[in-house]
């Protein structure tokens, strides 16, 4: 291509996810030319979650979010946790009060749709999109980025700030050596999922839903995981159930277990597969969760980029928070962006300004309060195994321990909890899991 | 401690092809992205857990030892790339366009 033809933006966005169009938006209502680079079908079509987004977060972008009728599917109106044992399960879920303050604070959705529609809001930014191209690396002047190569014939694309915005497999960030190393075995999970139509009146009756503007997000420990580190999840969409499960890869590897054979025995549980029975399966998938937080977080900058999302490592896995740390990520990188075009200046320390943005938000604060959280699982794997199980026997043993003297049934309980774990050890859990949390 | 060792005979045993129907490709005919990089290393690799721990159940041994990738199952979660242990597998993302396409996600 001849040099005076060079396609040339402002802003390049690799990759049209959350943060990718949250970005692009952000930059083209600032004045930018922006074209967001994605390599599926459509955007959307790669990208996969559990699960639910935080109004918080898409309100941050689209103050008229309401207006413009973003494609989601129930409001979160119960959430919390499942233990399950073996054949039995405690739920310790709220509902009404906070959790139903208006706008309600989360939304279960399915990411081709909503992702497709999040798009198309940067679209009516002025973002301009390019699908069905693969990024494949940089263009690099002077040891600057200042653009993109990808797989189309011709295919260089330039502009003065890219934001990679690639999600968990992070090639592009580990290829600018901003990111030391791949992906680690023991700081990310796989998660799999099944999503399972059944008619909205049915999930209404089973999960004690008033109507289809209430819904649940579970979050499932225990034997979901057959106590390895990891988690199953559970989310009720208008006629479909999300159910899944993650296992951190090395346990996964570990164990010898095929993904899909534990997210079965998951939806065989007693306790799960009434809840599902009748449904058909509308789609399988998988997609790695970096939960390494603060731990991995490659350098967030460099001259002439920016990282952000799960590309940088961007999730607190305790609160299943991800998404919505993408989205403000990449709007903070959009910022970052537009104050460099203003002072013309595209070096790292020109766009330095975007870690302080982070800095001033949940994002980095969290991140860091919870560095801690992977090391504790990796010294903790068998945490899943017992609390969950002995929750169960403790409670269960509590409420039909009728006609038998109290002092014996406290003796037994306490009892299942010092054959699967000794008293000190199970004190010291609890201390290193609430010091983990606290982020001392 | 008990839990520990848990029993993994419980496992169901599932059919990943018939999963695999409710997946929407568009696959690549001209360029496989993911190749083993040296058929010999799988012989040797006793374990083989990317038998086990792909999600789409992509890696199959053939007689000999060797291993083969259906590439176009692939929904490229990337897992292969980080677990192999021997790192044999050369791992790309599809040419824009390819592979995967989730309808609901």
């Amino acid at each position: 291509m001849d040099k005076n033809e060079k396609l040339e933006f402002d802003v390049i966005v690799v990759g049209a996810g959350l943060s990718g169009s949250a970005a692009a938006a952000i930059a083209a209502r600032g004045g930018l030319k922006v074209a967001i680079v994605e390599r599926g079908q459509n955007p959307g079509s790669k990208n996969y979650f559990g699960g639910a987004l935080y109004t918080h977060s898409l309100l941050e972008i689209y103050p008229d979010l309401w207006d413009r009728k973003p494609p989601l599917e129930r409001p979160v109106t119960e959430t919390g946790f499942w233990f399950l044992s073996k054949d039995g399960m405690v739920k310790t879920t709220v509902q009404g009060g906070k959790v139903n303050s208006q706008p309600i604070d989360a939304y279960v959705a399915l990411r081709a749709k909503f992702d497709a529609w999040w798009a198309e809001q940067a679209q009516k930014e002025g973002a301009f999109i390019i699908p069905k191209t693969l990024v494949v690396d940089f263009i690099r002047e002077n040891g600057k980025v200042v653009g993109v190569k990808t797989d189309r014939a011709q295919g260089e694309i330039y502009a003065p700030v890219v934001i990679i915005t690639e999600g968990v497999n992070n090639l592009l960030t580990q290829k600018l050596g901003l990111a030391k190393h791949d992906i680690q075995g023991d700081s990310a999970a796989l998660a799999v999922k099944q999503l399972i139509s059944l008619p909205a009146a049915t999930i209404n009756a089973r999960f004690g839903l008033t109507d289809n503007d209430h819904g649940v997000a579970m979050s499932v420990m225990g034997d979901v995981s057959m106590g390895l580190p990891g988690l199953g999840f559970m989310y009720t969409g208008v006629d479909c159930v999300s159910v899944g499960v993650g296992v951190t890869l090395e346990a996964l590897r570990e164990a010898h277990i095929k993904p899909y054979e534990l997210l079965q025995r998951y939806m065989n549980h007693p306790m799960i597969a009434p809840l599902l029975a009748g449904g058909r399966l509308m789609e399988y998938g998988a997609h790695i969760i970096p939960e390494g937080g603060w731990k991995d977080m490659p350098q967030l900058f460099t001259d002439g980029v920016l990282v952000a999302g799960d590309a940088a490592s961007m999730v607190n896995a305790l609160h299943w928070e991800g998404t919505n740390m993408a989205i403000v990520a990449g709007k903070c990188a959009a910022e970052t962006a537009i104050e460099a075009h203003q002072k013309k200046d595209f070096s790292a320390q020109g766009l330095s300004s975007y870690r302080a943005r982070l800095d001033q938000r949940f994002i980095m604060k969290d991140l860091h309060q919870y560095r801690n959280l992977s090391h504790f699982l990796k010294t903790h794997p068998d945490f899943m195994a017992i609390y969950p199980t002995f929750l169960n026997d403790a409670l269960g043993m509590f409420f039909t321990g009728f006609g038998k003297p109290k002092g014996q049934l406290y003796k037994d309980i306490l009892k299942s909890l010092t054959n699967r774990r000794p008293l000190l050890k199970a004190v010291g859990d609890i201390v290193a899991f609430g010091r983990t949390i606290i982020g001392i | 401690m008990t839990e520990t060792n848990a029993p993994k005979n419980d496992l169901p045993e599932v059919y990943i092809d018939d999963i695999l129907m409710s997946l929407k490709y568009f696959a690549d005919e001209h360029e496989a992205h993911l190749k083993i990089i040296d058929p010999q290393v799988c012989v040797n690799c006793k374990e083989k857990p990317c038998i086990q721990f792909c999600p789409v159940g992509a890696y199959r041994t053939q007689d000999g030892g060797t291993v083969q990738i259906a590439f176009q199952s692939c929904v490229e979660c990337g897992t292969c790339r980080v677990m192999c242990p021997p790192a044999n597998v050369s791992w790309k993302l599809p040419r824009g366009g390819f592979g995967v396409a989730y309808k609901f996600g």
